[in-house]
């Protein structure tokens, strides 16, 4: 009992640091303004008062919440799945430090550093109509203007943007793979592929937790590159929870918007919970 | 607890000190002369630009112009505004339903009784005040609503530009059959696609009737056989009859207007304070803009115009409890509204609001034809007065992408007016 204590009084001071940083610029602010979002707060008066869930209800009326939640889950899969898919085939392709490898890590790393507005407007210039992207291809096809296409597309614009820093995350796990343990799989007659199921997969499992929790709950919070890109259309095939929280917000009703906020939270942390707390446990029994 | 509790309190006591002292744009000691923030729309033409420079050389007083892009401009100002963020001076819509969305009442200077009221005619019944109370100062003409049109592209397929939605479908056809896009959309943008239904509605709204139906509760959007359904039903019409630009959902603002002057497109519903994006669309040269584009009204079934007092040159001016700053800046809009006036529409080269001001000389042959129209026939537009009605655009984005007919759409619309007249406690609701 005694060295547990010791033991948790040596963890904190290294913890204190994040749990203050969140506490304040998280936990705080959120606690301070969930009532809003069951609140009649607009800019039409200056009285706040409790309205219980009459803004969901709004916004279920008016058919708002469960397209915009749908959306948003939608985005958000994809994001992960595309963004974990193209880093990893990248990590594995540009795992060994070169001058080589080291300049593609680096055009890679790239996007990460524009703006995501800026990396939007970019995106929606090349893929207009009658911009690059068809031209290249000689075809005519609204990228971002068609249902079929317009979210995977945006989705796709998300992981360009961040690939280079989720394919880093990867490279460090590959890198801490023991040589030894490759080589043995090796004398054992394991082929490339039997390798990378077998060793190197399952040793990433730290990464993979951490690049899989990263990109779900940040596409959950999408905004930038949205408005950037088709600002929630055609029609409401991109509306993500952010963009139809702005839109109320921007017409006034500052109650509604609120709950859509409060939804995003209550989102990230029913995902991010159980996700992070299964992957763990993968990583303790894979 | 106590210690960590004077410490916090130390801290909070510091932090406000510093945005006390930090925000208080406060006067140069002993001049009498202070600095006003003005919020502004990135839009303001070079003209009023100018006059918010000659203010400060004239009162000494000194502005920090906070530029708010036009594109998004209510969202921004709302977003900026909802923080308790306030300038000293605010350029922001002149309707109704725009000024409700600023809890006038409770937050805005009210200028009744000022000399410029009484020089406006009835400009103040339809805007800028609620319950009889004035609180902004229009100094820019009406936003005139209807189409622009390439003249040129008209006399080549031999046809009149349309004044009513059936010539509208009429003219689409002769159009289509010459190769030309009859109207240019920019879903993009998502504001312009609800120019033409707002068009359709003149008819409907002449003494602002339906405006008034709606806004008092005596009529809803969503009613069987309302106008406003069938604004909608005739622009999903025009859409299924291919009289849109293919890239509708993408294009913005911008493409319009080169569409337009370019002769791609033979017409755009846009407003007049698009002059200048279409003169950019020339590359600047006013010749070509005044060879090519005319503009015409348009509406149901009559040859209307629809307007709507506009942002740009439309002031109002927040409480802020600085009696120094207050004062400057109701000596700002009477600077605005006094002799100067004349000097800003000689040189913006608009029409002036205030009566006794002589019209400026040398205007643009299409701004003539924006005054000919205005003056022969001007409805204003039927959603000024209110409030609830910024969704119109997300929705005709849907109506556009065939996820929501006219009656769905207008029964939504209908559930956000009755939201926002709930809250603004108009009567009726």
């Amino acid at each position: 009992m005694r060295d547990m204590t010791r033991a948790r009084a040596a963890w904190l001071p290294w913890a204190l640091p994040a749990i203050v940083l969140v506490a304040v610029f998280f936990v705080a602010p959120f606690l301070l303004n969930v009532r809003f979002a069951f609140s009649s707060w607009t800019s039409f008066r200056a009285e706040i008062t409790w309205n219980g869930l009459d803004n969901v209800r709004t916004l279920i009326d008016q058919d708002l919440l469960a397209n915009a939640v749908t959306v948003t889950v939608l985005y958000a899969i994809l994001c992960m799945a595309i963004q974990n898919a193209v880093s990893l085939s990248l990590a594995l392709a540009l795992q060994r430090t070169g001058r080589v490898n080291t300049v593609f890590r680096s055009a890679f790393f790239l996007p990460t550093l524009i703006s995501p507005l800026a990396a939007g407007y970019i995106w929606r210039g090349l893929l207009a109509p009658d911009g690059a992207v068809n031209s290249f291809l000689g075809i005519e096809w609204a990228w971002l203007g068609e249902p079929a296409t317009a979210l995977v597309v945006v989705a796709f614009i998300d992981a360009w943007k961040w690939s280079g820093l989720i394919t880093l995350v990867y490279i460090a796990g590959l890198n801490s793979i023991p040589k030894s343990l490759l080589e043995s799989a090796t004398v054992d007659g394991a082929g490339a592929w039997t390798r990378f199921r077998r060793v190197v997969f399952p040793m990433l499992a730290p990464a993979l937790t951490f690049n899989v929790a990263v990109t779900l709950v940040g596409a959950l919070s999408a905004y930038d590159v949205i408005a950037a890109t088709t600002g929630g259309g055609p029609g409401d095939h991109t509306r993500a929870l952010n963009v139809v929280m702005r839109q109320q917000w921007g017409q006034g009703f500052f109650g509604t918007a609120s709950a859509l906020g409060f939804t995003v939270t209550l989102l990230v942390i029913a995902t991010a919970v159980p996700l992070v707390w299964w992957l763990r446990r993968r990583e303790v029994t894979g | 607890m106590r210690a960590p509790s004077r410490l916090l309190g130390a801290a909070i006591g510091a932090v406000l000190a510093l945005s006390v002292s930090g925000c208080g744009s406060s006067a140069p000691e002993g001049t009498g002369q202070v600095k006003l923030t003005l919020w502004h729309n990135s839009a303001d033409p070079a003209a009023l630009l100018e006059m918010y420079e000659k203010f400060e050389k004239q009162s000494g007083h000194t502005i920090e112009l906070v530029s708010i892009p036009s594109d998004g401009f209510e969202d921004t100002t709302q977003t900026k505004w909802a923080t308790g963020e306030r300038p000293d001076i605010l350029e922001y819509h002149a309707t109704v339903s725009g000024l409700l969305a600023l809890n006038p009442a409770e937050n805005l200077r009210e200028l009744t009784g000022e000399a410029y009221i009484a020089r406006s005619g009835d400009l103040y019944q339809a805007a800028g005040a609620v319950n009889g109370k004035v609180y902004a100062a229009i100094t820019g003409f009406p936003q005139v609503f209807g189409l622009y049109y390439n003249k040129k592209v008209f006399a080549e397929a031999g046809l009149t530009p349309p004044t009513t939605f059936a010539e509208l479908s009429a003219a689409c056809t002769g159009l289509k059959a010459a190769g030309v896009t009859p109207v240019f959309e920019s879903g993009g943008s998502i504001w312009p696609v609800q120019i033409l239904p707002i068009l359709y509605l003149a008819g409907a709204n002449q003494g602002n009737a339906y405006g008034k139906a709606i806004a008092s509760h005596t009529s809803t959007l969503a009613d069987a056989g309302s106008p406003f359904v069938a604004g909608l039903s005739a622009y999903a019409k025009l859409q299924a009859d291919g009289c849109f630009n293919k890239d509708i959902v993408t294009a913005k603002f911008e493409d319009s207007m080169k569409a337009l002057v370019t002769g791609k497109a033979a017409m755009v519903a846009q407003h007049s304070d698009m002059l200048p994006a279409l003169l950019a669309a020339a590359g600047g040269d006013q010749k070509i803009v005044d060879e090519s584009v005319g503009f015409a009204g348009l509406s149901s079934d009559k040859p209307l115009v629809t307007y709507a007092p506009g942002p740009i040159g439309t002031f109002y001016l927040p409480k802020t409890g600085d009696p120094a700053r207050e004062k400057a800046a109701l000596d700002f809009v009477r600077f605005m509204t006094g002799p100067a006036y004349a000097e800003y529409i000689a040189a913006s080269k608009t029409f002036p609001v205030l009566k006794d001001v002589p019209g400026p000389q040398g205007v643009p042959s299409v701004l003539q034809d924006v005054k000919k129209a205005y003056d022969t026939g001007a409805v204003i537009a039927f959603n000024s007065d209110i409030p609830g009605m910024g969704g119109l655009a997300q929705l005709m984005s849907e109506l556009i992408a065939g996820q929501k007919d006219p009656q769905k759409a207008a029964t939504q619309l209908q559930g956000q007016v009755e939201q926002a007249a709930k809250a603004a406690g108009l009567p009726g609701w």
